[in-house]
């Protein structure tokens, strides 16, 4: 698993992507930064928190770049056979390439993580709401991650695995004001389901400086779910294949 | 060895691969002959454990695909048809993660990959991107990856495919080295391909096996009648009732003209030794023999004719399937020898 895993890892600095989604999470990270400075006032003050609750819109555009080759590339390849053939089960093919993407992320995260340090210097942060911040953007992340290898999956052409999955995480985020529209949340038992399922809302806990078991646990069990879901969809296809 | 029971696989309400059952002996080639779309990709994925069977089993080494597939996986070296590469790595790399992924221990990957290599003479091209080598150089790396991880099982799906006449040979040669210590099954749906290297071959066609016989079975009953090609002067009837006269000619057919006043023949012996009597019968008639060619029935008809028949009975055996068709021709050759006279007298 570990050679599939640096193998995948590999892959993603060969190719120009890793590099363009890094350097596009950088931009977009800098831009909000420097918005968010020079709109501080007496009344609006800077922080993190906001930042990264912006910067989470751009992660369900730029993390389809990441994973629309994990699955719909080796199916065009034909390199899936290889996998499949070698003297490993699909669950840690799953987990190699989910860890894989969950390690750029991370790199992602680090080199944010300039930005605090520079206000740390000189100025004052908040400890324990940044690293709750860091915690719950990671979360949220990995749960992108998991669900952009699920669709990618679902096809062989990369193009339509990057549409569905943008249009998926957009989805993913947009629970919760779906669940705040009085006409779903009128009806009890699926009110209760959209608020649990509502993303945002678990991500704001998270910036506040709270760490809810409720919440990891809720974001935990998604990104399980969708790699769970991964699995079968991949021994589906063994299924069906010709 | 391979122990292949029952084997079925259904795509929706299609059957693929019928209820096939063979074995594969240890240090043995097995050629996996049919044409395209006759289930030889599906049998072969199936026994590598990459697409799950409908029903039936496939044993490894004694290890069942579908129940300890870790395995029985190890045991595999498998080239698919489309070979399994990696565009964007380059070969060394890419042969060096194959042998991680196949479980070779970290410090063995690198002499591994280079005995591969070594083996398939792509060593040239070690440190360049698969991306930029040619078909048959792909197919090679397919080849070299398939040998990583010291499997005593290759299974390779058509493993010549665009390769050129030298790397054809020079990977025939390889297979017939790989015997020594791997038992190899090789699918094509060439048969010249097989006849070069297999010492068994199974016979597929639309999901069903047609015949499971060695190499030499299947060519010795073939080569029992060898057919002349001749070109002859003097008219097409003439000709053909003297050839017919000769004892050991059972049959003169295919006959077209060539250009005014001279015709090609195509006349079936009982041996080679009546080649003499009927030319010298010819010549005693001055007929002006300008071309004399000997084709031998050769394996290639026989396979067509085998994979063309309506399947609904199976034999055990090429023998009699061979007889059949045998049987099979001898009633339709005088129509095809009348129309083919008719034909002439009417250029004439």
């Amino acid at each position: 698993m570990f050679s599939l895993y640096k193998k995948e890892l590999q892959s993603y600095f060969l190719s120009p992507a890793a590099y363009a989604v890094l350097a596009f999470f950088t931009l977009t990270f800098s831009l909000t930064m420097i918005m968010d400075i020079s709109n501080a006032t007496d009344l609006y003050e800077f922080s993190f928190t906001s930042l990264f609750y912006v910067n989470l819109f751009y992660l369900a555009i730029l993390f389809p770049v990441l994973t629309m080759r994990s699955f719909a590339e080796e199916r065009k390849n034909g390199t899936e056979v290889l996998l499949l053939s070698s003297p490993i089960s699909v669950t840690k093919i799953v987990m190699a390439k989910f860890l894989a993407t969950a390690t750029v992320f991370f790199i992602m995260l680090v080199v944010s993580l300039y930005y605090p340090m520079i206000t740390a210097l000189n100025g004052h942060v908040i400890l324990a709401n940044l690293i709750c911040t860091y915690i719950g953007f990671y979360l949220f992340g990995l749960v992108c991650i998991a669900l952009g290898i699920l669709i990618s999956s679902f096809t062989e052409s990369i193009i339509l695995s990057i549409v569905m999955s943008e249009a998926a995480m957009i989805l993913l985020l947009l629970v919760d004001n779906i669940a705040n529209y009085t006409f779903f949340s009128n009806i009890p038992v699926l009110s209760d389901l959209l608020h649990w399922l509502s993303n945002q809302q678990k991500f704001i806990t998270f910036s506040n400086g709270y760490m809810q078991i409720s919440d990891l646990f809720a974001y935990l069990t998604e990104i399980a779910v969708f790699l769970i879901l991964t699995i079968i969809s991949v021994e589906k296809r063994r299924w069906s294949r010709r | 060895m391979v122990e292949i029971k029952n084997l079925t696989k259904y795509y929706g309400q299609k059957a693929a691969v019928k209820n096939i059952s063979f074995t594969i002996e240890d240090h043995e080639i097995l050629g996996f002959l049919g044409p395209n779309g006759a289930g030889k990709s599906t049998t072969l994925n199936m026994i590598c454990g990459v697409i799950p069977s409908s029903s039936g089993t496939v044993t490894i080494n004694g290890f069942d695909i579908a129940k300890d597939p870790i395995r029985a996986k190890r045991c595999i070296g498998f080239l698919p048809e489309i070979p399994p590469v990696y565009p964007d790595m380059k070969v060394k790399e890419y042969l060096t993660f194959v042998a991680g992924l196949k479980g070779v221990p970290s410090v063995k990957r690198k002499a591994q990959a280079a005995k591969a290599m070594d083996r398939l003479r792509i060593t040239d091209v070690a440190n360049r991107l698969i991306r930029n080598l040619s078909k048959g150089y792909r197919q090679r790396v397919g080849f070299a990856q398939a040998l990583l991880g010291d499997p005593d099982i290759l299974i390779l799906d058509e493993p010549t495919v665009g390769l050129d006449p030298e790397q054809l040979m020079e990977v025939r040669n390889l297979i017939l080295e790989l015997k020594q210590d791997h038992t190899v099954i090789l699918s094509s749906h060439i048969l010249s391909e097989i006849s070069a290297v297999c010492d068994r071959v199974v016979i597929i066609s639309k999901g069903e096996i047609r015949a499971v016989d060695t190499i030499d079975n299947l060519e010795q009953r073939a080569d029992t009648n060898p057919i002349l090609h001749l070109k002859v002067r003097g008219t097409s009837q003439d000709v053909a009732a003297a050839m017919r006269q000769v004892d050991g000619v059972v049959n003169v057919s295919n006959i077209s003209r060539f250009k005014t006043g001279i015709y090609t023949y195509d006349v079936e012996l009982t041996g080679s030794d009546i080649r003499n009597p009927l030319l010298a019968a010819l010549l005693v008639k001055k007929f002006d023999v300008l071309e004399v060619q000997e084709q031998k029935k050769n394996l290639e008809q026989v396979f067509v004719k085998l994979v063309n028949q309506s399947g609904e009975s199976q034999r055990s055996s090429l023998q009699e399937l061979l007889e059949e068709l045998a049987a099979e021709e001898a009633s339709s050759e005088p129509q095809t020898d009348a129309d083919a006279e008719d034909d002439a007298t009417n250029t004439d």
